[in-house]
């Protein structure tokens, strides 16, 4: 089992901890929509989880050089933006409360998420992407299933499916792309 | 640009080369929608966690929050929640008697979270076990949602007067089946006030979770009957 996936996140906070943005930008958008689905699991207010999800991301960039690697980075990503939705909750008395500290006071451009977020917070959006899933050819399926559900790295799979790791990135990689226009076509564009 | 696409999809499962990622930075934020790419792939990844594990179904249409984070969030438990998961513990499903003698030992424990195999485990399903955890503790209908089982082959039995829980002497216990495994070879437990959570990894890949007042001793012998 590879550990690149921590590698890759290591080496892009490196780069972010020296002020690469790009290399900050890129952490934002891979985990900006598991953050937003975590607290709007929680606080189900599309208005202020899209509040505490960029806070949760001022913050990170602003407690970047005290992340030690301990932990996966989205494990501490993701207790930040649960402490802010706890800290939320307890202080406003569940009224809403906007966040204090303005986008604008950080360096990072934070992007508008609006096609994701919408598809979160519509279940039946989540659900239709699983529906496709389903539908895809076996052998994308496959590869896409072990690496997304299963968490097994491109060599696993490889071995499991019995066909060269070149095979595996660009199997997983159409399932990708079936289902990123299956959501364009069909999702985003009907909101 | 497909290839690029390619990377990006690539970087997104942590199998690129570091070699090719600045190359891909600069790409990606000259790009919005390669920046879009990334995050659908992200979105795509909360919509196959979602099937498995549906994202606290509607808990607010019939619970004030206070009434259902009382016992978690406004004590401090959710802290405790979050940070369990950095201490969490790992002992062998299949070795039981030595389980049974020493589940207390602390020097064990300790052990099995320092080996590279415990910390192997941790890096790869901290993410998901960190969230299925979460939702153990915090949404009353997350164990519910699973189907009956029929556990009196080992001495429980279903009740049904407040959710689905399984009863033995003094033993109550929820339980709820995933078609995933985790990542998970060993099991794995939580302390949370008087209850316990157990992960415990079956033989099929499957992975049953159960939450409540349960030894275990117990919670073991349920899941070796359910791998039979």
């Amino acid at each position: 089992m590879k550990e690149n996936s921590r590698d890759i996140d290591s080496e892009l906070i490196k780069k972010a901890k020296k002020g690469n943005h790009g290399a900050f930008n890129i952490l934002m958008n891979k985990y900006y929509p598991r953050v937003y689905a975590s607290i709007f699991s929680f606080i189900k207010s599309k208005e202020d989880t899209e509040d505490l999800s960029q806070q949760t991301f001022i913050k990170v960039w602003q407690q970047l050089d005290s992340f030690r690697g301990d932990s996966a980075f989205f494990t501490w990503v993701y207790r930040i933006a649960i402490n802010l939705a706890k800290n939320f909750v307890t202080s406003s008395g569940f009224k809403k409360q906007k966040i204090n500290t303005s986008i604008e006071d950080t360096e990072i451009d934070i992007s508008s998420f609006e096609d994701i977020e919408s598809a979160i917070i519509h279940n039946e959006s989540l659900e239709e992407i699983s529906f496709f899933i389903d539908t895809l050819p076996e052998s994308l399926k496959t590869a896409f299933v072990l690496r997304e559900a299963e968490g097994k790295s491109y060599e696993e799979i490889a071995k499991i499916t019995e066909t060269p790791i070149g095979t595996v990135r660009s199997r997983i990689f159409r399932a990708r792309e079936s289902i990123v226009d299956f959501i364009e076509k069909e999702i985003t564009n009907n909101e | 640009m497909s290839d690029i696409k390619e990377k990006i999809s690539a970087m997104y499962d942590g199998e690129l080369d570091n070699s090719e990622i600045d190359e891909l930075i600069e790409v990606v934020n000259n790009n919005k929608d390669m920046q879009k790419q990334l995050s659908l792939y992200s979105l795509i990844n909360v919509a196959v966690n979602y099937e498995s594990s549906k994202l606290s179904p509607n808990i607010f249409h019939k619970n004030s929050f206070k009434e259902i984070f009382s016992n978690v969030w406004l004590s401090n438990g959710l802290t405790a929640a979050a940070t369990v998961v950095l201490t969490l513990t790992f002992i062998n499903y299949s070795d039981f008697s030595r389980l049974n003698e020493n589940i207390d030992s602390t020097n064990q424990i300790s052990s099995a979270i320092n080996s590279k195999e415990a910390q192997l485990i941790a890096q790869k399903s901290e993410e998901y076990i960190t969230d299925h955890v979460m939702k153990v503790l915090n949404d009353p209908n997350y164990m519910n949602s699973s189907s009956q089982i029929d556990l009196r082959n080992v001495g429980f039995n279903l009740n049904t007067k407040d959710g689905y829980s399984y009863i033995k002497g003094k033993e109550k216990f929820q339980l709820r089946i995933e078609n995933k495994d985790f990542g998970l070879k060993k099991v794995r437990y939580w302390n949370h006030g008087n209850k316990m959570i157990y992960l415990v990894p079956l033989n099929n890949g499957k992975v049953i979770t159960l939450y409540g007042n349960i030894s275990i001793a117990s919670a073991l012998e349920i899941a070796k009957s359910l791998d039979k």
